[in-house]
Formats: structure tokens, C-alpha cells, sequence
């Protein structure tokens, strides 16, 4: 509990000044400077540029501020289909629920990144980048709710054994009526599943991008920065392409603190 | 008696995933776009309504059902069809890489739990979990594969092999340095060391039968964590195995191989399952 608040209050500067530095006057992520191309630190480029002579930093923060925009959406997306289908599983009959968990081991029956990147690469390539970006976290959220799924399926079961529970059964509440008091008793549950997403989705986000299946060119993500550093050996020309890797883990350090602390 | 009834239908509900898995890889593959795309189509020789007849032509040809029967038939002939990509038996393909992915995960994994042991059983020997003890491991956690594997090529330093280990014994150790410092707190094994019993003696005899089934599930664990770490690894360095191949098929709608492989991911996750305490959910959902 020590660290939450100074964990929360850094992510939160991080995204002020990733705002701040996506607004700017004249700061743009696809802007070529052609006369700065792998540029070092310099007044008009605080972090550098890139192979192509964009501003890193500007990269950077637009890169952050998408990935997180779309992991935390993604998120949700994936706790709100878990709590539906844990607590369908665990209500909605003994077959209805195996056969909930049966869907569920399907999809966890292949390793994570195996199944992201054959559903990625099943879905279209060349598509414009935004509609890249959508469909790269849709994928993400369409395939992380089964362990959240079982896991709230488990906490659900042992709901139905409580003596609240057993107190609605007995004042003649059924159907509906107990689920809507089953979902808010599930909510320390849901909570840290949801928090644990983030992270995990931006990594997997920046892992598939680093295989060529996420988020698609001019738009700036942590996945395609990875992967320009992979294909280029020059990059080696400056310090600053450790930049974004290092921000990177700093940020998964952060959310990765915060879903810890809940 | 109960417990074969048990393994049986354990194992049937086995064999239903991996069938679900074969049939969902090929609905997926089988409608991503450009699967059915005919090089014939950007002939220019052929007119745009013989163009359009020949996609007719593979869409109607193409249907899941005869995917199927033709993938079935080929996997029973044993050689788990011919590559799109390749024109060669999927077999040819993939045994080679098979040897060297394998080696790669036993090694990644045997050096990951060497790392992971050593580094839990001297946390665990202190009173409380030290923040400098569970740093490197928490960092090492934050780091995506694609970035560590970036970072060794930029330095020029480490390999396929190193990275491997230090994703999983990350992983483990957090595991094993919990499960050890409770274990260290039993009140038998407490009793034991105030008899003044050697620590050895203590490790071989009451730690390690006690965590016997958590290194179970430890170790099934790391498999799937070391499977989901096998792409980008291997593409990534370049590594000519399973995850490289997978990736090729997947990024050219190699049907025949893509499938080979997750029948393969998904029989190893699968019969991992046994080790864990898994099974007995699977006879309770």
C-alpha cells in the first residue's frame, strides 16, 4: 500500500507530459525531418530522431499514450466479458457452466502468443493504421478473457455456498435478481483482473508489434518501435534508440506496481 | 475403478479441445484474407470474368468440411499434409525444427530453474522478502521478450538460450521464493530446526515432498510460458524452429503447417495439464 500513491502519482505525470508533448505546437509523429535523420539529443529534437528523421519523443509519447489508451480499453472489454461468462458458468446450470469452461480451455489450450499471433495474422495486414490499432487491441481483448473467465467463474462458485446467498434463495430471489447481487460482491475480483490486464496487453501489444502484426505504420507504437530497432543495424549509431525500450519497461513497471498494490 | 473412469474422461475432454483447436485454426485460416487467392488471378492474360470465375472456383472448392476431410486424409497417411509455402510434406518441415526447439526450451528451462532455485532458496533463508532480493526478477518481468531479445542484439551479447531463462526464471523464482519461505514456516518443519536437524537434511526430507505438487504445476507452467516465448525468440534471433515456422505459416496462410503446430502447442499444453492440479478442476467445472 506504501507505494500506490507515488506509483499512481508518477503514471499520472507520465501521462500529463505525454499529452503535453503530443500537443504542442508543430509537434508532429509523422513529420520527416530529412536534414536530422538518426539525429542525437538536440534542442529541436530533445530525444532524438528516428531512421525516417521523425522526433522520437514526440513517437514516444504518442506511442504511449495509444498504448495504454487501447490496453485499458481492451481491458475492460475482457473483464466485462469475463464476469459475464464466470458468472453465467457458475449460474447457469452444471452443463451450461462445463461447457463455458470448455470454450475457455480451448482458448488456453494454445500459449498466449501463439494464439495472438495466429488470430492477428489471420485478420487483415494492410489496413490503415488506426484501423490497425483497433483491430490489434480487439484482438487482444477477444482473446485474454478465458483466465479471467475461470477466475471468476471460481470466485462465483463460492459465492453460491454464502449465507447471504443462501439468505436471497431462501427470500424466494431468483434468476436476474441474485446475479445482480452476485456482481457487486465480485468486484475485488474483477478489480485486479482488470489491473492485471494492462499490463499484460501492452506487452503483448509491443510483442506482436515487434513481429510485424500490431499496430501498422506512421502510427507510432511500442511494438513498431521495437521492430525498426530490430531491422536496422545503423541504429547503433546513437544511445537514444534504448529511448523507448527503456520507457517501455518503466511504464510496465508502473502499471505492473499499480495492479500489485490492489 | 473411480479414478480410470476420471483419466478417461480427462482424456476425452482433451481430445474435445484439441479437436475444437483443429477446427477453429482452420475456420480462422481458412477465412483470413488472401487465403484463397489463386496466382492465376494477376495474370493479365486471363479477363476480369475468367478472374472472377477462378475465385468462384477456389471458394467453392475450398469449403471447411473438404478442408477438413483433405487434412484428415493426409494426417492419417502420416505425413500431416504438403506446405502451401513450401510444396514439401509438413513432416519434412517440421521434424528438423522440433529438434532444435526442443533444445532450445530444455535448455532455457533447465537453466531458468537452476537460476530460480539457487536465487529462491537464498531469499527464502531471510526473515522477510527483501526488495533487492525480488528487484532483478520484478525488472526482468516488466521487460517484453521482443525487447530483451533487442536488447542482446544491439549489445552484440547473449542469445536465444539466455533469453529463454531469464523470462522464465524471472517467473519462477517469484513462484519458488513464495512457496519456499511459507514452506519454511510449517510448524513441522519449525519444530525440525528447533531439534537443530541440518538444513539439508531439512530440504531433502520435509521442503521438498511438501512442495512437491506446486513444482508440478511450476513445471507446466514454464512449459507454456517458455511456448508463448518461442516466437518472438526465434524470429527475433532467427532461430530455425517451430516458432519460426509458425510465424512464416502464419503470415502466409499456410493452412497444413499452421495446423500441425497448434496440434502440437496444443497437445503439449494439454498433457502439461497433468501435472498440475488442473485435471482435478477440470473433474469439478
Amino acid at each position: 500500500m506504501k507505494l500506490r500513491r507515488p506509483v499512481l502519482w508518477l503514471l499520472l505525470g507520465l501521462i500529463v507530459a505525454a499529452s503535453l508533448i503530443v500537443s504542442m505546437p508543430g509537434a508532429s509523429y509523422v513529420h520527416q525531418d530529412r536534414e536530422a535523420i538518426l539525429a542525437a539529443a538536440s534542442a529541436s529534437h530533445p530525444a532524438g530522431t528516428d531512421a525516417l528523421g521523425r522526433d522520437r519523443l514526440v513517437r514516444v509519447a504518442a506511442a504511449f499514450l495509444l498504448s495504454l489508451a487501447g490496453a485499458v480499453a481492451a481491458s475492460a472489454l475482457t473483464t466485462a466479458a469475463a464476469a459475464g461468462v464466470g458468472t453465467l458458468a457458475a449460474f447457469g446450470g452444471r452443463s451450461l457452466g462445463w461447457g463455458l469452461m470448455v470454450v475457455c480451455d480451448v482458448f488456453l489450450a494454445l500459449p498466449w502468443m501463439f494464439l495472438l499471433m495466429m488470430v492477428r495474422s489471420a485478420l487483415p495486414l494492410t489496413t490503415s493504421p488506426a484501423r490497425s490499432a483497433a483491430i490489434t487491441f480487439l484482438v487482444l481483448a477477444a482473446l485474454g478473457w478465458p483466465a479471467s473467465a475461470r477466475a471468476v467463474y471460481r470466485g462465483a462458485r463460492q459465492l453460491t455456498t454464502s449465507d447471504w446467498m443462501l439468505h436471497t434463495r431462501a427470500a424466494g430471489l431468483r434468476g436476474p435478481s441474485v446475479i445482480r447481487y452476485v456482481i457487486p460482491n465480485l468486484f475485488p475480483l474483477l478489480v485486479p483482473q482488470f489491473l492485471i490486464s494492462i499490463p499484460a496487453f501492452v506487452m503483448a501489444e509491443a510483442n506482436l508489434g515487434a513481429l510485424g502484426l500490431g499496430v501498422g505504420e506512421p502510427l507510432p507504437s511500442w511494438g513498431g518501435m521495437l521492430f525498426e530497432l530490430n531491422n536496422s543495424p545503423m541504429l547503433l549509431q546513437t544511445r537514444w534508440v534504448c529511448f523507448p525500450v527503456i520507457l517501455l519497461v518503466l511504464v510496465l513497471l508502473l502499471l505492473e506496481g499499480v495492479a500489485v498494490e490492489a | 475403478m473411480k479414478t480410470v473412469m476420471a483419466a478417461m474422461r480427462w482424456l476425452a475432454r482433451s481430445f474435445a479441445i484439441v479437436l475444437l483447436v483443429v477446427l477453429g485454426s482452420t475456420i480462422l485460416v481458412r477465412f483470413a484474407p488472401g487465403y484463397l487467392s489463386d496466382v492465376r488471378e494477376m495474370d493479365s492474360r486471363y479477363a476480369p470474368e475468367a478472374r472472377s470465375e477462378l475465385a468462384i472456383e477456389a471458394a467453392r472448392s475450398r469449403s471447411i468440411p473438404q478442408i477438413l476431410r483433405e487434412e484428415t486424409a493426409q494426417w492419417l497417411q502420416g505425413n500431416f499434409g504438403v506446405s502451401r509455402q513450401f510444396g514439401v510434406p509438413v513432416s519434412d518441415l517440421i521434424e528438423p525444427r522440433l529438434a532444435v526447439s526442443g533444445e532450445l526450451l530444455a535448455r532455457g528451462i533447465g537453466l531458468a530453474w537452476i537460476a530460480a532455485l539457487c536465487a529462491a532458496l537464498l531469499s527464502s533463508a531471510g526473515r522477510n522478502p527483501s526488495i533487492f532480493r525480488q528487484t532483478p526478477a520484478t525488472m526482468l518481468l516488466a521487460v517484453p521478450t521482443a525487447a530483451l531479445v533487442t536488447f542482446c542484439l544491439l549489445v552484440n551479447s547473449g542469445g536465444p538460450v539466455l533469453v529463454m531463462a531469464l523470462l522464465l526464471a524471472a517467473r519462477d523464482f517469484k513462484f519458488l521464493d513464495r512457496a519456499l519461505r511459507s514452506a519454511w514456516q510449517e510448524p513441522h518443519v519449525l519444530q525440525a530446526r528447533a531439534q537443530g536437524i541440518h538444513t539439508g537434511r531439512l530440504l531433502t526430507a520435509h521442503i521438498a515432498p511438501s512442495l512437491a505438487p506446486q513444482l508440478g504445476a511450476l513445471a507446466s507452467l514454464s512449459l507454456v510460458t517458455a511456448l508463448s516465448a518461442l516466437v518472438p525468440v526465434e524470429v527475433l534471433f532467427n532461430v530455425p524452429g517451430v516458432g519460426q515456422l509458425a510465424w512464416n505459416a502464419a503470415l502466409n496462410r499456410d493452412l497444413p503447417v499452421l495446423l500441425a503446430v497448434m496440434i502440437l502447442m496444443a497437445v503439449a499444453v494439454t498433457c502439461s495439464g497433468m501435472a498440475t492440479p488442473r485435471a482435478a478442476e477440470w473433474e469439478s467445472a
